[in-house]
């Protein structure tokens, strides 16, 4: 593992009802606004939207089947915008620095170009 | 305002079990093994399968978030969650029984740039397992816009 060193591309999506569904199924997340159109209408989004935990569950899961779940020791996502019925998410994952044997990794969820979630994480890397 | 004695908010409890990690494998597309063969957990040096890295959302089917927010005095249709991380001591695995304690570690108003203000809370979960190790800990940043004037 090197600085420079990005995941194999992945891109998830088109983001449907049943995806959400199955997320708020697996998390206990019942916010009608994840399921519910005529609620996340009168919240004013065009459509339902999916909770922030999935796009972060999801980028976690790239980052973790190609560095191990085992060697992360921090993972920190920030919200830009919310995912609509329809997206892509185009996923990014990149080392940026490595030093004392743990590496931090920059990375970000896409929908047509912009960024939707952006993440840093800390794993162990080489013979940490 | 910082708060000096951070406040406890709630408490939860709960068992890692095989199966919620399949379904989060699967609402996550994740694809490493090691969180569904027991077999290739064991090979890497664990008792049984590892969950997923943000497996302790899980919380969320136990825990009253309305109960949450009115308790913080924010109003939910102003609230939305700015970030969230986790810190690992090591990975959960399945079979794991664990405790979390929700507490509010800060809690500030915060000018906007566009006039108004925003309240920015930020609640930490530290999960122990049944020998009050520490496994994980969340840290969940709310973050509510204020009333247009």
């Amino acid at each position: 593992m090197a600085v420079g060193d990005r995941a194999p591309a992945r891109r998830i999506g088109p983001i449907t009802q049943t995806d959400i569904v199955r997320f708020a199924g697996a998390g206990g997340d019942f916010n009608p606004l994840h399921h519910d159109p005529s609620f996340a209408q009168a919240a004013g989004f065009r459509s339902v939207i999916a909770m922030g935990q999935m796009q972060a569950g999801i980028l976690a899961a790239y980052l973790s089947d190609w560095l191990g779940v085992e060697h992360l020791r921090d993972y920190e996502v920030r919200f830009a915008a919310p995912v609509h019925l329809g997206d892509v998410l185009e996923l990014s994952c990149e080392i940026v620095g490595i030093a004392d044997g743990l590496a931090t990794i920059v990375l970000s969820a896409s929908v047509g170009g912009e960024a939707v979630v952006t993440a840093r994480a800390c794993a162990v890397v080489g013979n940490g | 305002m910082a708060i000096s004695e951070p406040r406890v908010l709630d408490h939860v409890e709960f068992q890692v079990e095989a199966g919620k990690i399949r379904e989060f494998v699967r609402a996550t597309f994740a694809e490493d093994p090691v969180h569904t063969s027991a077999d290739v957990a064991r090979d890497a040096g664990y008792l049984a399968e590892l969950a997923t890295a943000t497996h302790v959302v899980v919380a969320g089917h136990f825990r009253d978030q309305q109960a949450m927010v009115t308790a913080l005095g924010l109003s939910l249709e102003r609230v939305v969650v700015g970030s969230v991380s986790w810190k690992y001591a090591r990975p959960v695995v399945s079979g794991d029984r664990l405790r979390g304690t929700r507490r509010v570690v800060s809690d500030e108003q915060r000018e906007g740039k566009r006039g108004g203000s925003m309240r920015m809370v930020t609640l930490e979960t530290e999960y122990v397992d049944d020998g009050d190790e520490p496994v994980v800990r969340v840290r969940e940043l709310l973050i509510e816009r204020g009333t247009s004037s």
